[in-house]
């Protein structure tokens, strides 16, 4: 019986070779599997076999029976999905049902990646409005009412107390007027500058301003502060430097420069941010005690910052909304 | 500002340093040098050469054949001058010298047959005039070989520098030497007066009465007699013209020449035309008319600070003179003048008349009250040397108020702290000493310190420590590499508008930025506009009421470039008055909202659909999804808004009663404005509203375990019975077992009657607890029919 059973395992080896199609393989189904089949018939036997043979007997049938129906299995599947195949042609290059998603402005996408970094640091996020108190903006950070310093920067005035925010340096003034040191945070948002429009210059754009006041404070730590931040901004590799400059509400003030070699053209040092640290006097008009606490400060463009990170020569261009333009980044 | 370096080493010695090291030092000490002009660049490989021979160019009739010297070689010219000669000096451009005039470079070539390896200049040439007769011809005592910059004294370096407004010390030559005299620890040297004077004295022949002391607090007057007005000494002009002004005549050259040497604005009054040889400094009256030196007609407020004579103005003070008392050819006797005006009466009067001169800009930023005196000797010193005549004993100084000296101090402990850096003891003293900081007192702990009178940007304690920062240098004060981060509350406010930008990205919208200042005549159809006092252009009168008009203006844009399909939105800020005028933060609004809006083909035809234009329901379905995703758990309804201002028809967006936003189709009067011609759909919401709303955190809802039935029916109706009016008596009327409702068709036909439609609904029903049965689910469906048939006279169609 044995001798049958590997036998026949054998011939099914053999023969299961020469099946090609569907056609072919119900021959050998017929053959082997049907109910007259010869696997079938071993199976059938087994009710003759002897009582005390039937252990070893049996095993070796049903090894049989699973392994002739897997391979048999497997065949037909696969034979199946060859015709299948070749009876409905896929086209799998046709173009894919696309769907658009958004993105943010490049302005909002360069915010974005200053925030992340201050967050790491440690900064809070803080906003103020737009249309802001002559007060706020000019002279509670120190800047002398007739004075040139006031023309640094154009206003666009709404009254003679109220203008357009000429930087994000106001919400300084309102966080340290709501909350007690320790305070760190960056302030984020639309400022407005009364320039001819021109591919240098708009008239709004976008600053972070930075702001870390508490008893122990240091230069030291905000140039460190924020060469981390160019390094992590601009690459590890970026080579940068420090300049006395002057601005009201800081002193000692500092400009932050980072050498620019933009494609083909000669390389140079670009001013990316202004900082310093905070004036006693500002620190006095919000009521914080300049002799105990110690304040930095630093701000900076967006719309420079992006310009420069891709390489954009005409800051109008951010301002047109080409769909063009917008779908880039 | 432009300062001349041949002219700054008058005043401190910077031999051995080069000049990159002059620019970068007094760039780190705040002063920043915007742009250099080497002179001696302009000249290389231009040197004095020596004509040995010139001859008739053999295949050339009007071209010489020269054989130049440069001392060491002799070179091989074609030259084309009709003066050149043998035993002549001339300025020879070498192989590899670029021509100033004209930017090409010299290279070895051959001219009709013979080699020429350089070029002998004209003086056009080389930029010196215009002279292109023929070639520069040489003092012969010039040595060949050396460069033609340096014969010529064209070796200067100009620097543009950018002085901040705080630094009006620095206006001059002198006080950048004073900040190179620190920097490079070299004494300053000031020019020496020794003067020649006549036994009479000024205050015999002038007389000076200030009447507002607080707007004039000095007036020092010297008078120079029989003086001859002419052209300056070659020496003058040069300096004049080194930092790009234009020579005059002596007299104005020398007081522009101690404008720049000290930073002290004078005057010089023809004193013959001043009426009773009288200076009186005083407001102007009221629209008083007066014509200054450009020839111009200036009308003057009283807060005006004018010089008159005894009789009429002479000068707008400190901004600008009169023609009535100008120095002409004709002048012989001078009065000068060296003043201090308050420096924010100047600004005021030079901004209004807008009229920014050398003087307005330095009185403005604060002049040295104490250099007036010497200012003025200074001055008559060069007008004799210039212009001969007699300098008047002592001088006239109207000083009714003196102003005390100003000190202060500096803690070393205090450096510490604020740099984060000790800076040696020693060193602290020698950059203030050097910066005119006298030392009155000195201990371990700390400087007591005289400031001097040019610095009227130092008053504090913190103004001393950036002093010593900026010299010591900002680049060697070392940065931490460690920071320490404190653990007071953090904030993010602009996290949730984050989000929702995140949102809108998602569902395909792209983020734009438009300008917040409009025209009145758009802003106006838009709210209540709030207008901007000092406009750059009646296009940007006014700041934006509503975020429409931008978004308009950018579809606009994109219509030009033929991108016609868009999906845009806009986060900013709207303002609009609530009261006529503003005097306070109550008196106007100011709202962050968003704006997103649709235009043109939802789809283009591709293989797999048709096209089809943008219509309300994309709209109305995209703020659907986005409110679920931005507050998950608050509920908003829509209802039709019968106010549509800005829209041709639009829903409101309800939340609680309050309304936050509107969906709609933008007016066509609108769109025409715009140039659009393609419906527009858009969302406003207000943002600040809905940052109030509290989404609570309702935790993890348990999955149904129970299968859900659903029932359909189908309803013929009036057709203008809204279709979330009968979603909604659905709602009330369906058991609690009814959880959603679902509007899957909408058919309008012939057959079903005219004014008629057909409505068909799904409805879901569950129970979070058990299996529900066919008979309870049947009996509220049945229930619902009725209510929905006699509610709108409605027939069931199917179910």
């Amino acid at each position: 019986m044995l001798d049958k059973i590997n036998t026949t395992k054998k011939n099914f080896d053999e023969d299961i070779k020469n099946v090609v199609d569907l056609s072919s393989l119900e021959d050998f189904r017929i053959k082997y599997l049907s109910r007259k089949g010869i696997v079938t018939q071993i199976i059938d036997s087994l009710k003759d076999v002897p009582k005390e043979d039937k252990p070893i007997i049996g095993r070796a049938i049903n090894e049989l029976k699973k392994y002739t129906f897997s391979i048999y299995e497997e065949l037909k599947s696969k034979l199946e999905n060859e015709k299948k195949s070749s009876e409905n042609f896929i086209d799998l290059t046709l173009p894919g049902r696309v769907k658009e998603i958004g993105s943010k402005h490049i302005i909002t996408q360069t915010l974005d990646e200053i925030k992340n970094i201050f967050k790491g640091l440690g900064f809070s996020v803080y906003e103020g409005p737009e249309l802001e108190s002559d007060y706020n903006n000019f002279e509670a950070l120190n800047f002398p009412d007739d004075h040139p310093a006031r023309d640094m920067q154009d206003t666009f005035f709404i009254t003679e107390k109220f203008l357009l925010r000429t930087h994000t340096s106001p919400v300084q003034i309102r966080l340290m007027q709501s909350k007690k040191p320790p305070l760190r945070a960056i302030m984020p948002g639309k400022v407005f500058r009364n320039e001819a429009v021109s591919a240098k210059s708009f008239c709004l754009f976008h600053q972070v301003e930075g702001l870390y006041v508490d008893t122990d404070v240091t230069f030291a730590e905000l140039k460190g502060t924020l060469v981390a931040f160019v390094k992590q901004f601009f690459g590890q590799d970026v080579q940068y430097r420090f300049r006395p400059s002057f601005f009201p509400f800081t002193e000692p003030s500092a400009e932050m420069d980072i050498w620019w070699e933009p494609k083909g053209k000669e390389g140079r040092w670009m001013e990316i941010l202004g900082c310093g640290m905070v004036d006693p006097n500002v620190l006095s008009n919000v009521g914080i005690d300049p002799e105990k606490f110690v304040g930095y400060a630093f701000g900076m463009g967006i719309e420079r910052t992006a310009m420069r990170k891709y390489g954009i020569d005409d800051i109008r261009i951010l301002f047109d909304n080409d769909k063009r333009f917008l779908t880039q980044f | 500002m432009k300062i001349s370096l041949n002219w700054l080493k008058d005043y401190i010695d910077l031999t051995g340093i080069s000049v990159n090291e002059i620019i970068e030092k007094i760039t780190f000490a705040g002063l920043e040098v915007e742009e250099v002009i080497d002179q001696r660049k302009n000249y290389e490989n231009i040197v004095i050469g020596f004509v040995k021979e010139s001859k008739k160019h053999p295949n050339a009739n009007k071209l010489s054949l020269c054989k130049v010297s440069d001392g060491e070689k002799d070179y091989n010219v074609v030259c084309g001058a009709p003066n050149v000669a043998t035993g002549q000096k001339v300025p020879f451009a070498k192989v590899g010298a670029v021509i100033p005039n004209g930017n090409f470079k010299i290279e070895k070539a051959k001219i009709r047959g013979e080699v020429s390896e350089g070029m002998i200049c004209s003086e056009k040439e080389l930029g010196i005039s215009d002279n292109h007769d023929g070639i520069m011809v040489l003092d012969p005592s010039l040595k060949e070989g050396i460069n033609f910059s340096d014969a010529m004294n064209l070796n200067d370096v100009i620097m543009e520098i950018n002085i901040t407004p705080n630094r009006s010390d620095a206006l001059s030559h002198i006080g950048i030497a004073r900040d190179l005299s620190a920097i490079f620890n070299r004494p300053l040297k000031l020019p020496e007066i020794k003067l020649n004077e006549s036994k009479i004295k000024s205050e015999e022949l002038a007389q000076v009465e200030i009447q507002d002391a607080k707007l004039c607090p000095r007036y020092v007057g010297k008078v120079v007699t029989n003086v001859t007005i002419k052209e300056s000494p070659e020496w003058l002009k040069n300096k004049i013209k080194s930092i790009g002004l234009r020579p005059i005549n002596n007299v104005v050259d020398v007081t522009n020449f101690i404008l720049y040497e000290i930073g002290q604005p004078l005057h010089a009054f023809d004193l013959d035309k001043l009426s009773q040889k009288k200076i009186v400094v005083k407001t102007a009256n009221e629209n008083e008319k007066f014509i200054t030196l450009d020839s111009k007609e200036r009308i003057l407020k009283s807060i005006d600070l004018m010089i008159c004579d005894a009789e009429r103005p002479v000068a707008i003070a400190g901004v600008m003179g009169g023609e009535n008392s100008e120095v002409t050819n004709e002048t012989k006797n001078i009065l000068i003048e060296s003043a201090y005006f308050n420096p924010s009466s100047i600004r005021k009067t030079a901004k209004r008349l807008a009229l920014s001169t050398d003087a307005s800009y330095r009185f403005e930023r604060g002049t040295d009250i104490n250099i007036t005196i010497w200012a003025a000797r200074r001055a008559a010193q060069l007008i004799q040397e210039t212009a001969g005549g007699e300098i008047a004993a002592s001088e006239i100084d109207a000083y009714p108020n003196k102003i005390s000296e100003k000190k202060t101090f500096v803690r070393f402990n205090r450096i510490t702290k604020i740099l984060g850096y000790e800076i040696d003891k020693k060193l602290v003293e020698n950059i203030l000493s050097n910066l005119g900081f006298e030392i009155l007192s000195k201990d371990n702990e700390m400087l007591e310190l005289k400031i001097p009178s040019y610095r009227n940007d130092v008053e504090r304690e913190i103004d001393i420590i950036e002093e010593i920062a900026r010299i010591y240098g900002y680049n060697n004060i070392p940065e931490v590499n460690k920071i320490s981060i404190t653990l007071e509350e953090k904030v993010d406010n602009s996290f949730f508008v984050d989000k929702v930008r995140n949102t809108l990205n998602a569902l395909g919208f792209y983020e734009i930025i438009t300008n917040s200042m409009l025209p009145e005549q758009i802003a106006k159809q838009f709210g209540k506009p709030i207008s901007v006092m000092n406009p750059q252009s009646s296009e940007m009168s006014h700041i934006r009421p509503s975020l429409i008009p931008g978004i308009l203006q950018s579809i606009s844009n994109n219509l030009k470039v033929n991108e016609r399909d868009l999906m845009f939105f806009e986060i900013g800020k709207i303002f609009n008055l609530k009261n006529e005028k503003i005097n306070s933060f109550n008196d106007f609004d100011e709202t962050e909202f968003l704006i997103a809006a649709i235009t043109g083909k939802q789809s283009r035809t591709v293989w797999y659909e048709k096209e089809r234009e943008y219509d309300f329901y994309d709209m109305s379905g995209f703020v659907k999804t986005f409110l679920s995703k931005l507050l998950p758990n608050s509920e908003f309804n829509f209802s039709v808004n019968t106010n549509d201002g800005s829209y041709e028809y639009s829903v409101k967006i309800i939340h609680e009663q309050e309304e936050i936003g509107i969906i709609g189709k933008i007016k066509n009067n609108f769109l025409t404005q715009f140039d659009i011609n393609q419906s527009v759909f858009a969302v406003e919401i207000n943002l600040d509203k809905i940052k109030r709303i509290q989404s609570s955190h309702k935790g993890f809802e348990e999955l149904l375990k129970f299968p859900k039935v659903y029932r359909d029916f189908a309803f013929v109706l009036d057709e203008k019975i809204e279709a979330d009016l009968v979603i909604k008596l659905i709602k009330q009327f369906g058991s609690k077992l009814l959880h959603n409702v679902n509007l899957f068709d909408i058919f309008q036909s012939e057959s079903l009657g005219k004014g008629k439609k057909s409505l068909a609904f799904q409805l879901e029903y569950y129970d979070k607890t058990r299996t529900l049965t066919e008979e309870e689910v049947e009996k509220d469906f049945r229930n619902l029919i009725k209510v929905i048939e006699t509610k709108f006279d409605a027939q069931l169609r199917g179910a």
